[in-house]
């Protein structure tokens, strides 16, 4: 315990705010639960793990490339199988983005096998040593980059057009119509984003961890959980939910032993949803 | 129509429904094996989507992890038979834990609507697999857990599952039918409507909703009782698995949610959709499934029985107006 438990718990949780910042945007903007997320973060590891064995480029840099190829299938996904959904409501989205989840899942272990892989950058295994801790670089530069792209998401809704108008949708549809919102637009980029999000999530986590088509049902497991936490489409309800998940498995992990993790972190979810349905931040749109 | 020829038309479905029960059970006979357990697989999964149509296609709450009564059905016959107790006992005890999981769990859950309801359907479902997966002493932890092997020859066999899951699901639909169509059923179908007009009205909302979603988890925690002892071998990731509450929301889709019939009509097709891309492309299996999903959902939306109703309706609608068209 102590320091070290402590900056264990932060490092982790900020991958964890990342991963579930792009989940808890799709579904609490855009109202669609993606069932394919997990997939995606993990098609993300894998476009990065090819980039990394092609062209030899550092997962760090690569989540540009991954990032940018997930935003357009993302926007790709929402337009040509959720928008003419949409008005069937909940189940409809959740089976289509059920059967993207399996197509994606298809395509992997068609291409990369169900072997765990991993990516081994040269600096894999230097670290920080300071004040008695231990502090890996590849899980340091993780953080600090996760915290920059939930700063920048945060930028992005708070001072560009689209932004805005993302937000007004969000608040107020009818609302937004009446002043020139256009409101699928704006859910099929905010959706774009989220699958984004979901891509560079996919490359720093390919930087740390190993990675395969299990990890799939782990991800979306873990991003129900943060959402759930941080209030829905809430960015800084969705950092908090991640560090707190960090925390809430460090710590499970060194009491109770690793393998009562995940279901240490589902009684959490269940909790907050009978108590705080709107999230432990408590406000249900951008705080 | 009168009432006369309403009855008629009754006895017609009655008379049919009894012949195709007749051809059910005399079916395996003049099948192989290997039809023998994708139609005992069919009758399955039509019982747990009969469960889901309850919930979600009448009540408008959708269990997305009532998978999880499935789960405990396979366990609980799976730890009871292992203690020297008979199938018929251990099932009983199967489907009393699940009744009891129900109410317990459903006080809490079942204030939740929409969205959270499927979510934390979900969680509670991982948290009981963690914990079945974490208490190796009792389960058999991750690895699994084998059930007493029935000692006749496997044709035998595979014929009594084929029959008792067969009787399951046509008990399984004889009751909802007669759920839905009493005073209960009635108050099940306000609740989807609206819920504050239906307690408005004196409907215990409460008691509705925890004894609809007890009456579902009784026929899922049996069926999956029958799969544990059918399979001789369970495991967690496999009796808890999320998948099976997708395939089972799938064929209540497709059958039609909120129809007697739509939910063993949508069986019959997923089944064999998935049987033909398991077989046809193997590798491709996973793909096939969720691009024939997205195809389904896109053109059917309404079920096989609503887009069939919507139909013959237009067609009748059809008529008279061109008739009217042409003495106009």
């Amino acid at each position: 315990m102590g320091l070290q438990f402590f900056i264990n718990a932060i490092l982790l949780g900020g991958l964890y705010a990342l991963m579930g910042l792009g989940f808890s945007l799709q579904w609490g903007i855009s109202g669609i639960i993606n069932l394919a997320y997990g997939a995606m973060v993990v098609l993300g590891s894998y476009l990065s793990l090819v980039l990394f064995n092609t062209l030899r480029i550092d997962p760090f840099i690569s989540l540009i490339f991954t990032g940018t190829i997930l935003f357009f299938l993302g926007a790709f996904v929402y337009r040509f199988s959720l928008q003419p959904l949409l008005k069937g409501g909940i189940v409809f989205t959740l089976i289509i983005t059920f059967a993207i989840r399996l197509i994606i899942e298809n395509i992997i272990l068609l291409v990369w096998s169900a072997d765990y892989r991993t990516i081994r950058v040269g600096y894999a295994g230097s670290s920080i040593q300071a004040f008695n801790t231990f502090i890996p670089l590849t899980k340091f530069l993780t953080f600090i980059i996760a915290g920059i792209l939930v700063y920048l998401t945060y930028l992005f809704m708070m001072n560009t057009k689209i932004g805005k108008g993302i937000q007004a949708v969000a608040l107020d549809k009818e609302g937004a119509l009446a002043v020139g919102v256009d409101d699928q637009r704006m859910y099929m980029i905010n959706f774009a984003v989220g699958t984004a999000l979901a891509g560079i999530t996919g490359s720093l986590w390919a930087s740390i961890y190993s990675f395969s088509p299990h990890v799939i049902g782990v991800i979306i497991a873990k991003v129900f959980i943060i959402a759930i936490l941080g209030g829905l489409g809430n960015i800084w309800g969705a950092a908090a939910g991640g560090i707190l998940l960090g925390f809430a498995e460090t710590s499970g992990a060194t009491l109770l032993g690793s393998q009562w993790q995940e279901a240490i972190g589902l009684v959490i979810m269940v909790m907050v949803l009978l108590f705080r349905p709107h999230g432990l931040i408590g406000r249900k749109f951008f705080g | 129509m009168n009432i006369t020829e309403k009855k008629i038309n009754m006895n017609k479905t009655i008379i049919l429904i009894l012949a195709l029960i007749l051809l059910f059970i005399l079916l395996p006979r003049f099948i192989s094996g290997y039809y023998v357990r994708i139609f005992t697989a069919i009758f399955m999964y039509a019982t747990i989507a009969q469960g889901f149509n309850l919930m979600s296609g009448y009540m408008g709450y959708l269990p997305f992890g009532n998978v999880m009564f499935f789960g405990i059905g396979a366990y609980v016959t799976a730890i009871f038979m292992g203690k020297g107790f008979s199938f018929v006992c251990a099932l009983l005890l199967a489907a009393l834990a699940a009744v009891l999981t129900s109410i317990i769990l459903g006080f809490p859950v079942l204030r939740l609507r929409g969205h959270y309801f499927a979510i934390a359907t979900i969680g509670m479902n991982g948290a009981i697999m963690s914990v079945v997966q974490n208490t190796t002493e009792i389960t058999g932890g991750a690895m699994g857990t084998t059930l007493p092997i029935i000692p006749r020859a496997p044709g035998i066999v595979y014929n009594y599952f084929y029959l008792a899951m067969f009787t399951l699901m046509v008990v399984t639909t004889m009751v909802m039918y007669l759920v839905i169509h009493s005073k209960f059923g009635y108050a099940v179908r306000s609740i989807k409507a609206n819920e504050e007009a239906a307690n408005s009205m004196g409907i215990n909302t409460t008691y509705t909703k925890i004894t609809a979603w007890a009456i579902t988890a009784l026929f899922t925690s049996i069926a999956g009782a029958l799969y544990g002892y059918w399979m001789s071998f369970i495991a967690p990731e496999e009796v808890f698995d999320v998948m099976i509450s997708v395939n089972t929301i799938v064929m209540m889709l497709i059958g039609g949610a909120g129809t007697i019939l739509g939910p063993i009509i949508g069986a019959f097709i997923i089944e064999t959709v998935s049987e033909f891309a398991w077989s046809g492309f193997m590798e491709y299996h996973l793909a096939a499934l969720g691009i024939a999903t997205i195809i389904i959902v896109f053109f059917v939306p309404r079920g096989v029985i609503g887009s069939l109703g919507s139909m013959i309706r237009n067609k009748k609608m059809a008529l008279p107006k061109k008739v009217g068209e042409s003495n106009g």
